[in-house]
């Protein structure tokens, strides 16, 4: 059930069919209002008091479920949370109200220096100690429950002593948060690390995902980047469609951020998702 | 074994284009680790080229992709949020760029003006019947709020023509003997604007951006008062007016 603000607007939960990205390129052709059940954006790109993306988010807001989807918080970064980027992004969720809010188990930030990527943790007890902490800490400040997202890596760490999936589990145990499952990336980890991505996604736990990520990845040299630049490749709708069979339908997003396609191309992948997601239903009922 | 906040340390020191590549951290597989160097140069490189559209038009994409990398080793990100990797570009140009080519920085400065602009919002502006509840008398000692996302640029250089005519790919030069101009960029409620503006104009609304009234605005811009009517109308009909102040008694 899904209740109505001031403006009489629904502001309700993110459904468990599939949704789409927001791109400034889309922010005039997403008032045609296309069939996708929801829409996440970039916290970062809505930061500011005004601009045009902001009023177009804002409308866009009054006609689809919204997710907040942050790439800047770097939890895991040894030195510290960032504050003042904590603070934008509450500013952000008090005023787009985002049913879900999402964010990376990554760092970014070490002497003060940004590096603008969402980099790899090693897979220790100190690491996901630390991440935990910071994400509890992000949490509280929020006043939100976050969804933290398995990000794509292209190297391991030599003294890594959980798997990712173990990782994963233990941070939400420790910091009471949800996950949020990128598909594309676990395939991608999984072929350039040479780990088995359905061991992935079995070893999850199921219960703490509030959402999945799709995207498409590029090949360069025998090595997957995931660059969100194309469509989905068979292989992970393969192992999506894994992943439905276990979890059940859960929100799922087509992410595209590089060379990005008209909408209807991101509107028409979105329904190859949801006819997955439909599949499930079916098998459920 | 490093601690994590080491280990994140010496990741950070080899991310950097001026350490060596063979100086990865202990990880597997290592020549992987060039892909992070990639992303984070690409993803600093593709914010500058998002905001300073106009000087990569005029000093090409390599060499544009050359200063970014070389600001970026004076300048490294310091926020998570990307949009402000650009704020020291102008002074970064201005010591860095011989004299024939300093005007760059001060169309970098107009960019970055511009980048600050489309994030801000117009506020509804006032018309010039807000001063007809001023006596004559009183109307000089009162001060105006302008719309607060106002920016003025003033330079040597013809930047704002400069600006105008990049708009396109393949701009003919704009030539620099133009001289001096000055205007403005601000927060529009369709966009940003930027506009250039005559010296009177500019000369009196720099002087109540300063927190002048409209009387000490006048003066410190050197105009007779005859010209207070005129730049009034110019400030009213350009929606720069958001509230009037009354003088403190």
């Amino acid at each position: 059930m899904s209740r109505l603000d001031p403006r009489g607007v629904p502001l309700g939960p993110v459904p468990a069919r599939a949704g789409i990205g927001l791109r400034s390129i889309h922010h005039e052709d997403i008032r045609t209002n296309p069939p996708v059940g929801w829409l996440e954006a970039h916290t970062e790109n809505y930061f500011h008091d005004g601009g045009a993306a902001v009023r177009a988010l804002e409308r866009a807001r009054a006609n689809y479920p919204l997710s907040l989807h942050g790439v800047g918080l770097a939890l895991g970064s040894a030195d510290g949370l960032d504050r003042e980027h904590l603070a934008r992004v509450k500013r952000a969720v008090s005023r787009f109200e985002p049913a879900l809010v999402s964010e990376h188990a990554c760092w970014g930030h070490a002497n003060g220096e940004h590096f603008n990527d969402l980099l790899p943790l090693p897979y220790t007890e100190e690491a996901v100690d630390w991440l935990a902490a910071q994400v509890r800490e992000a949490q509280d400040f929020l006043g939100r429950r976050l969804l933290i997202e398995n990000v794509s890596a292209y190297v391991t760490f030599e003294h890594s002593a959980l798997t990712e999936w173990e990782f994963l589990a233990a941070l939400v145990e420790r910091a009471d948060c949800g996950l949020l499952l990128d598909v594309n990336n676990v395939y991608v980890s999984a072929r350039n690390l040479g780990s088995d991505a359905r061991a992935f996604i079995d070893g999850v736990p199921a219960a703490a995902v509030g959402e999945i990520h799709l995207a498409g990845h590029a090949e360069r040299d025998g090595v997957l980047i995931d660059d969100h630049g194309s469509h989905v490749c068979d292989a992970v709708w393969d192992l999506y469609a894994h992943a439905i069979a276990r979890l059940g339908p859960r929100p799922t997003l087509i992410e595209w951020d590089t060379d990005v396609p008209p909408l209807p191309v991101l509107v028409a992948e979105a329904h190859r998702a949801d006819d997955i997601l439909g599949g499930a239903r079916g098998l459920a009922a | 074994m490093a601690s994590l906040r080491e280990l994140q340390r010496a990741f950070g020191a080899a991310l950097r284009a001026s350490s060596p590549p063979g100086d990865a951290p202990p990880v597997t597989p290592a020549a992987n680790f060039s892909i992070y160097r990639n992303n984070s140069a690409l993803g600093f490189r593709a914010a500058m080229q998002a905001t300073f559209p106009v000087v990569r038009r005029r000093v090409g994409d390599d060499y544009f992709a050359q200063l970014a990398a070389l600001y970026r080793e004076q300048h490294p990100s310091r926020s998570g949020d990307l949009h402000w990797v650009g704020c020291d570009f102008a002074a970064f140009l201005a010591g860095h760029l011989d004299d024939d080519y300093r005007w760059l920085a001060d169309l970098a400065r107009l960019e970055w003006a511009r980048e600050c602009a489309a994030l801000e919002s117009a506020v509804p502006a006032i018309g010039a019947d807000s001063l007809a509840a001023f006596a004559p008398e009183v109307l000089e000692h009162v001060t105006f709020a302008l719309q607060p996302s106002l920016r003025l640029i003033e330079s040597p250089w013809p930047v704002f023509s400069v600006w105008m005519a990049n708009q396109v790919d393949d701009a003919p030069p704009v030539d620099q003997s133009l001289g001096s101009q000055a205007g403005m960029v601000l927060a529009r409620p369709d966009g940003v604007e930027v506009a250039r503006l005559g010296p009177e104009f500019f000369s009196y609304l720099s002087a109540l951006v300063a927190g002048a009234s409209l009387g000490g605005a006048l003066e410190r811009a050197a105009l007779p008062a005859e010209r207070l009517a005129p730049v009034l109308g110019h400030l009213f009909e350009d929606r720069l007016v958001c509230a009037v102040h009354s003088p403190k008694r």
